[in-house]
């Protein structure tokens, strides 16, 4: 089997899509629109937007589990939803509860439309040291990295500097095509026997 | 480093380990709540009768202003002004129900506490968990300022100021101030301020949260921080008279009070206050102009100021009544604070019930009426609207019902009853229903107990720490 390394599966920060510090959160989603149309050979679309400063270094990552927060946070029902779980009330209960308090919350065009217009920086995350690794790392370490991190994704560095980032839905299409190609060839083995 | 300084780490450490999974580093809200030079100052004293057991065991503790009384083993620990009444425990050969068995308790019941640090603190009642009957356990726990520990075996919790545990085994958890919880058996829970929860799983479920911006006036608890708020420094300015019945060995007796009534010697009791057959004042409880008629209690830490309870009230350990007029079988609840003006009194209706950790702030007369279950914050009359409801309406509710800050779940005819027996049950223990030969209770039982004293070590590496003692009859 091939000996994968982190450089030969990250995807580079220039295919990536990437926003100034200061840009709206609208402007973040249309540089991810942008990247996902571009860059259609890659099997999965990317899912996250890497935000950079003034010298083009990368600073943090706005994931899509971010966003989703910060819309659903914005309705106070959610948090008074979320605190009265775990008191025991049954799931109808808690959906009744939820449906009643829904009609005190803003609209959800009106929530989308505010939370466009924020700056990018409250809804990103700075890198942490175990979401950082090096390109010329071996991929069963940042396998190890990304399952203990609990991370969907690492950012890749070069000398230090950010210059990818390794995807779990890639790392994961490169083990599943090396077992297919295993099973093929001990197939092949078996039939010359 | 002193042995007491020693305790307190070692008691801190053990909390955290049990703590841990829910992320919690108690150290910042503990390690300065009480000057270690505090615990230094006062004596312990605990209650002979002929009533109850004598039965005491204090090991490698220091017990600073406690008091004890019945069956209590105290090891490893800090008791800091906290009263041990073990008035309530269960005697051999009685008989423990719970659900359809009849569990025999083969030996008196002890209240055993163990590497914890408990602040001015009631702990009260028996254990109310069939797996372990004959030992109310507090254990590698904290607790702070006005908590109540009320038949609640405890293992690695912290109760934070003016909260209650009452007849829930806890284990692991993080209870903020002001909360109460009742909910049989809980653990790995971490509480907001001012959560006021009462389950009984497969009857009904109750939820309060005090909104925390109101609550942060009355009572407000952070890292590094002592509490704070209008509880705490309505508590201090009464500081003085306590000290005074502290100080002294033998008081004058201000008032009269009959035979069948009980006045402990350690309650403030102030002019012109009336105190009515079967009534029960407990220690440090504090009454100023106050009328109790029959079969009224005041338990301990309660203040009922320039206020009328008509009788057969039971005002629970904690409470507050300041300017305020109570008709018969009127319930407060642990640490409410009930608080009207000389001339904006407030007024309760017969029977109704002040749900525990209940706040009524009043600028302007309010009359709460007959049979009504109330709760949460009210400082008018929109928001006893909001958090009230008679027990007619209430009885109606078989699903749910939400109403404010308010949840419930489950059967309301059966909350309103359960309520009504236990109340029932408070007032029989309390012999508010003593008829000269019968029924007697706490009100009769608790006369004639005397005190004697504990002193710690005055000076050296073990100042502050109290022998090992063991205290029988």
């Amino acid at each position: 089997m091939k000996k994968y390394f982190v450089k030969d599966l990250m995807v580079p920060i220039s295919e990536y899509a990437t926003v100034s510090v200061g840009s709206t959160l609208f402007e973040a989603v249309l540089a991810l629109e942008k990247a996902q149309l571009e860059y259609q050979h890659r099997e999965y679309k990317h899912r996250a937007i890497l935000v950079l400063d003034k010298n083009d270094r990368v600073i943090g990552k706005v994931s899509q589990m971010k966003v989703l927060r910060a819309i659903e946070n914005k309705n106070a029902h959610i948090e008074k939803i979320n605190e009265i779980k775990k008191f025991g009330f049954s799931s109808l209960f808690i959906n009744t509860i939820n449906e009643q308090s829904k009609k005190d919350d803003i609209s959800i065009d009106k929530l989308f439309w505010e939370t466009s217009k924020q700056k990018v920086e409250k809804f990103m995350k700075a890198p942490e040291e175990g979401e950082i690794v090096d390109e010329n790392c071996s991929l069963d370490l940042a396998i190890n990295q990304l399952i203990i991190g609990k991370h969907l994704s690492l950012l890749v560095t070069s000398n230090d500097e950010i210059v990818g980032i390794l995807r779990m839905t890639d790392v994961f299409a490169a083990i599943f095509h090396s077992m297919k190609k295993i099973e093929l060839k001990s197939k092949k083995d078996k039939r010359k026997k | 480093m002193k042995e007491i300084e020693k305790l307190l780490n070692r008691i801190i450490q053990r909390v955290n380990i049990n703590l841990r999974e829910l992320g919690l580093d108690i150290t910042p809200y503990i390690k300065d709540m009480v000057p270690v030079n505090q615990m230094l100052k006062f004596y312990a004293f605990y209650g002979i009768s002929l009533n109850h057991p004598l039965d005491f065991q204090f090991k490698q503790s220091n017990l600073a202003g406690s008091y004890f009384l019945g069956k209590c083993y105290v090891t490893n620990s800090i008791l800091y002004k906290t009263d041990v009444r073990g008035d309530e425990l269960k005697k051999k050969g009685d008989i423990f129900n719970y659900n359809e068995s009849e569990i025999p308790v083969y030996q008196d019941e002890e209240i055993n506490v163990e590497d914890s640090f408990l602040i001015k603190t009631l702990v009260h009642n028996f254990s109310h968990d069939p797996e372990t009957l004959e030992r109310f356990f507090i254990k590698d726990t904290i607790s702070t300022h006005y908590a109540n520990i009320h038949g609640s075996p405890s293992d690695g919790c912290f109760i934070g100021p003016f909260s209650t545990v009452d007849l829930t085994t806890i284990r692991d958890c993080f209870i903020n101030a002001f909360s109460y919880i009742q909910a049989g058996e809980i653990s790995h829970m971490k509480f907001e301020p001012g959560t006021i929860w009462i389950r009984y799983p497969n009857l009904f479920n109750f939820l309060y949260q005090f909104p925390k911006r109101s609550l942060n006036k009355y009572i407000s608890f952070s890292e590094g921080n002592i509490p704070k708020g209008l509880f705490i420094d309505f508590v201090e300015s009464y500081k003085e008279e306590f000290q005074r019945i502290f100080e002294v060995v033998n008081l004058e007796t201000v008032t009269t009070i009959p035979t069948s009534a009980s006045l402990d010697r350690y309650a403030v009791v102030l002019p012109k206050t009336h105190i009515g057959e079967n009534v029960l004042v407990s220690q440090r409880a504090y009454l100023e102009n106050a009328w109790l008629g029959k079969g009224a209690n005041a338990q301990e830490n309660c203040y009922i100021i320039n206020s009328k309870l008509e009788g057969l009230n039971v005002t629970a350990h904690g409470a507050k009544i300041i300017e305020a007029d109570l008709e018969s079988k009127v319930f407060v609840g642990f640490n409410s604070f009930l608080r009207a003006q000389k001339s904006n009194r407030l007024s309760i209706g017969q029977n109704s019930i002040i749900m525990p950790h209940t706040i009524i702030d009043i600028k302007k007369p309010l009359s709460i009426p007959s049979d009504h279950l109330v709760w949460g914050i009210i400082r008018n009359k929109k928001e006893l609207a909001e958090n009230s409801i008679s027990f007619e309406d209430f009885s109606k509710i078989k699903i749910r019902f939400s109403k404010g800050n308010m949840f419930f779940e489950g059967d309301g005819e059966k909350f309103i009853k359960a309520f009504e027996e236990r109340i029932h049950h408070i007032l029989e223990a309390n012999g508010a229903f003593y008829n000269g030969y019968e029924n007697a209770g706490h009100a009769q039982k608790n006369q004639n107990i005397s005190f004697n004293t504990l002193q710690p070590y005055p000076i050296g590496e073990l100042e502050g720490m109290y022998p090992t003692i063991n205290i029988q009859p």
